[in-house]
């Protein structure tokens, strides 16, 4: 069962009402958004809360790894920028690699979660990855 | 404030499988550098030793002190550095301060690597950075500004490839360079993508070796009639603003704007440049960013000729990262001996006719689409 799988980190991503959402962090002062998370923000460094960040944004850049990949991830894979609908960031991720051949800068995508390479103990893990919205 | 100007410059080839060791390496560039400065260990008055995977490929701590040690440099201040690809340019940058600020009035700047081991693979950030467990590696970093580029500048990638095949026909000019086989457009774009849009060819190779240089205060390098004066020495770090824009790169162009305003110049002053081109879409946005050109023109640069040996503003007529090789803490002195050869008028058959002032710029670390570590070198005579 993937949902004994455990997350490849912790608190990167959580179950939301309609699938996963990505998670950061977002400063109690100034109210600015941060991914990956911190426990200060760096501009006024008050503390910050756990804040969801949302799952649906549009590829900002992508690439395809060819040479043999970390992390037990599949060959090739695919990463990229994403710039997030709700909160504004451009956080780097994976992308699916079933869209290898079909990724786009512009491309709509949403987070998904699923079994995608092994942890640092070289154990198998859930990633998250955008993929794409479907049509 | 004292003046610095560099007085000694030694290096070692860089190639795979050296057969000397780190220390071994080492030596060789720092004996050179000290004996092309005129002086004895004794002159020495503080170290710097730049490298990056010794600690974690052999275990090797407080190298620089026995290195050092081996060629008689002993008692004075030693300090070991690390900031990836520049950390020979970062100990450059506390060589240059440490001078300025009278603690001493000679320094030995030593960048070495050995990375010729088995199963290297692909260089990562720390275990611990989140990018690298999403499956971040260096070059997928660059091939993420590489598509954003082309889709932002309509450029091909041919365009970009073009520089490969430029700082390849430097390196033929270059003895101490690792490639100096030329290579053609095609050779270039039909290697084995890396990461969409780079191609292997597109990738600086990594290689053994050491670059060494001697500074000196005004006072010392006075009577010596080839010395080089530094006229500006920036280190900054980045931003990690967001969103980052990929392809205008702000660490870089804060590091290029400070560089220039503390030389007092502006980029069309340059006659030669050396620059991090890791890969050919790093070369492309650093003469970008150091002014060579405007915002989506860099690519050109490379195909009208602009930047090759001969041209309006060579860039890496030594070869660059791309074909004289990546020894990582090698790499930031290296380029600083490229220019300081330049300036002396000792570049060879790579030589710039007239070359005044020239510019050495490096970066290292990746981390939310932008630079750790970014120095810029102004340097003339």
């Amino acid at each position: 069962m993937t949902a004994e799988l455990p997350p490849f980190v912790p608190g990167v991503f959580q179950a939301g009402a309609s699938g996963p959402v990505l998670l950061g962090s977002r400063c109690g002062s100034c109210q600015q958004h941060f991914f990956p998370a911190c426990e200060l923000c760096p501009d006024c460094l008050s503390a910050t809360s756990t804040a969801e960040l949302g799952a649906h944004g549009r590829i900002y850049s992508h690439t395809v790894v060819r040479t043999k990949p970390p992390l037990g991830l599949p060959a090739p894979y695919a990463v990229g920028y994403v710039d997030l609908d709700d909160c504004g960031l451009r956080v780097f991720a994976l992308l699916d690699p079933a869209l290898v051949g079909r990724l786009q800068i512009g491309l709509p995508v949403r987070l998904a979660v699923a079994p995608l390479g092994t942890d640092q103990h070289g154990q198998p893990c859930l990633r998250p990855y955008f993929t794409a919205e479907p049509a | 404030m004292n003046d610095v100007y560099v007085i000694g410059v030694g290096m070692t080839p860089f190639r795979r499988a050296a057969r000397e060791d780190l220390a071994g390496l080492g030596r060789i560039a720092a004996l050179e550098a000290l004996r092309d400065a005129g002086l004895t260990p004794a002159a020495i008055g503080g170290g710097y030793f730049a490298n990056v995977l010794g600690p974690q490929l052999t275990g090797e701590v407080t190298a620089g002190q026995f290195v050092l040690a081996s060629i008689g440099v002993r008692r004075v201040p030693i300090v070991n550095v690390e900031n990836a690809c520049s950390s020979g340019s970062t100990a450059l940058w506390l060589a240059v301060n440490g001078i300025r600020a009278g603690e001493f009035d000679v320094a030995l700047v030593l960048g070495a690597e050995k990375m010729s081991v088995p199963g290297l693979g692909l260089l990562r950030g720390g275990s611990e950075e989140l990018e690298t467990q999403l499956g971040m590696v260096m070059p997928a970093s660059f091939a993420l500004r590489a598509a954003r580029y082309l889709h932002e500048f309509e450029v091909t990638p041919a365009a970009l490839a073009q520089v490969a095949v430029k700082n390849r026909r430097h390196a033929a000019l270059n003895p101490l360079a690792q490639f100096r086989e030329p290579v053609t457009l095609a050779q270039v774009l039909d290697s084995p993508l890396i990461a969409d849009p780079i191609t292997r060819l597109q990738c600086c190779p990594t290689a053994d070796g050491a670059a060494a240089a001697v500074l000196a205060s005004g006072r010392v390098a006075r009577a010596d009639r080839r010395a080089v004066r530094v006229d500006a020495a920036v280190l900054c770090t980045g931003s990690y603003q967001n969103p980052t824009d990929l392809v205008r790169w702000e660490t870089d162009r804060r590091g290029s704007r400070m560089a220039y305003e503390r030389a007092g110049i502006g980029p069309e002053d340059l006659d030669v440049v050396e620059c991090h081109d890791a890969f050919t879409i790093a070369e492309v946005l650093h003469t970008e960013a150091l002014g060579l050109c405007g915002p989506g023109e860099g690519a050109r640069l490379a195909v009208e000729g602009a930047t090759a040996l001969g041209g309006r503003i060579p860039v890496n007529v030594s070869g660059g990262l791309l074909s004289r090789g990546h020894p990582l803490g090698a790499t930031g002195c290296a380029q600083l001996i490229e220019i300081v050869q330049q300036l002396r008028g000792a570049g060879g058959a790579r030589q710039v006719e007239g070359a005044r002032v020239g510019l050495a710029q490096c970066m290292g670390g990746d981390q939310s689409g932008d630079a750790k570590s970014c120095t810029v070198f102004v340097a003339s005579r």
